[in-house]
């Protein structure tokens, strides 16, 4: 029996689980669940996953949701999964939960909040709170910061100086795409002070495809339709000055 | 050389690290940072946790920060600790993974983010936010519930229908009490 793997893929945890099953050959069914229409709060999905959030995999009779459990259950189960996704030297390992932990409460609160309301609240219309975002972006950014000074200490390629990815890399780099469907401007003003920040992010990417561009397909469309609708605003705008302009010219 | 713990049993995770220790038996050192004194803060303490939180471990030459990663780590590291703190078994050390991730950004957050806003937050010199501490307090009953009704839905007197305390159960009992010592 399959491995089954519920996943949206607008959600950064549900794209590392499925990233990693791809890029490990995990033979597996995705099941998706669009929560912009809700269907995560049905009764069907609480069978499977009682706090109704995404992914949540099912494997046999075995059920486990939280991203990170699950990446390393999988890392632990699946034969065939390299070493350096979780480390089985219990040093290494627990530096990368580590990196996990402190993950929660700020890389994935910061950008999560962050994008949330700015942007993608109005795409899936629901009510956006500018103060959160405001506290969300100082928290993003301290984030960054210390992802530059910290966990990418040293000359290595990912974090904690390794040479090859592992599932922390994975994770953060997911959530870090959300930024992707930002306004260009904002999204360089909060990445573009981190330069190794942004090298670790290609690092990442390309270790991983073309498993990692795939899975992330769907969200490179949510950011192309806000673009060009940012971009339509724009000329509006801009017409509507030149007609203002004109009108007192004459 | 002996592990040397560093803590503030005013924080939470500080105490889960110490019970831990104690209970099990393992040799260790105790470090207390104030953080009302802004201890954590200091440039020799940024030399242990460059994050500056407590708590962290030092164990030889190894230095580790955030508490499960501790937990976890002296499960591992320290013979004669009983399996059922972190099971050897995938099944049920996943599940426990599972409680310890849901914790942060859930009844981790509720607890301390309402007794920082109502309590703590004049001896921190920090202002009241009423609007916050609203809000933690629904997530924090939020949270309780989920407890009550999902982590505590088998029949076992501890979380996922355990018959022994996991690192769970200590982890998430340490926040629950930070409430008890305030509301009292």
């Amino acid at each position: 029996m399959k491995l089954k793997v519920y996943a949206d893929r607008m959600s950064q945890p549900s794209r590392a689980v499925l990233i990693f099953c791809k890029v490990n050959r995990i033979d597996y069914e995705e099941i998706r669940l669009d929560i912009s229409k809700g269907q995560h709060l049905t009764p069907e999905f609480a069978e499977i996953n009682p706090m109704n959030q995404l992914p949540a995999i099912v494997d046999g009779r075995f059920k486990l949701f939280e991203s990170h459990a699950i990446l390393i259950y999988l890392a632990c189960a699946f034969p065939g999964v390299a070493d350096h996704w979780y480390p089985a030297d219990l040093f290494k390992r627990s530096k990368i939960h580590s990196v996990l932990d402190w993950h929660h409460s700020n890389l994935r609160r910061g950008a999560a909040v962050y994008v949330m309301n700015t942007t993608i609240a109005h795409v899936i219309g629901r009510p956006s709170n500018p103060q959160a975002a405001a506290e969300a972006e100082k928290l993003l950014s301290s984030s960054l910061s210390k992802i530059e000074s910290i966990w990418l200490k040293g000359n290595g390629r990912f974090l904690l100086g390794g040479n090859q990815p592992s599932i922390a890399d994975l994770s953060l780099v997911c959530e870090l795409m959300q930024l992707e469907v930002l306004d260009e401007k904002d999204r360089m003003r909060l990445l573009g002070p981190h330069k190794k920040v942004q090298q670790w992010i290609e690092n990442t990417r390309n270790a991983m495809q073309p498993h990692f561009d795939e899975v992330h397909k769907v969200l490179m469309k949510v950011k192309e339709k806000l673009q060009n609708q940012r971009l339509k605003e724009a000329n509006k705008a801009g017409r509507s000055d030149m007609k203002k302009q004109l009108i007192s010219r004459i | 050389m002996k592990l040397k713990v560093y803590a503030d049993r005013m924080s939470q995770p500080s105490r889960a690290a110490l019970i831990f220790c104690k209970v099990n038996g393992i040799d260790y050192e105790e470090i207390r940072v104030d953080i009302s004194k802004r201890q954590h803060l200091t440039p020799e303490f940024a030399e242990i946790n460059p994050m500056q939180q407590v708590p962290a471990i030092v164990d030889g030459r190894f230095k580790l920060f955030e508490s499960h990663a501790i937990l976890i780590y002296l499960a591992c590291a320290f013979p004669g600790v009983a399996d059922h703190w972190y099971p050897a078994d995938v099944f049920k050390r996943s599940k426990i993974h599972s409680v310890l991730d849901w914790h942060h950004s859930n009844l981790r957050r509720g607890p301390a983010s309402y007794v920082r806003n109502t309590t703590l937050a004049p001896a921190l010199g920090l202002p009241l936010n009423p609007q916050s501490a609203a809000e933690a307090e629904k997530f924090l009953s939020s949270s309780l519930s989920k407890i009550e009704s999902v982590w505590l839905k088998d029949n076992g007197p501890f979380l996922l229908g355990g018959n022994q305390p996991s690192i769970a159960d200590l982890s998430l009992a340490c926040d629950i009490l930070q409430l008890e010592v305030y509301l009292s």
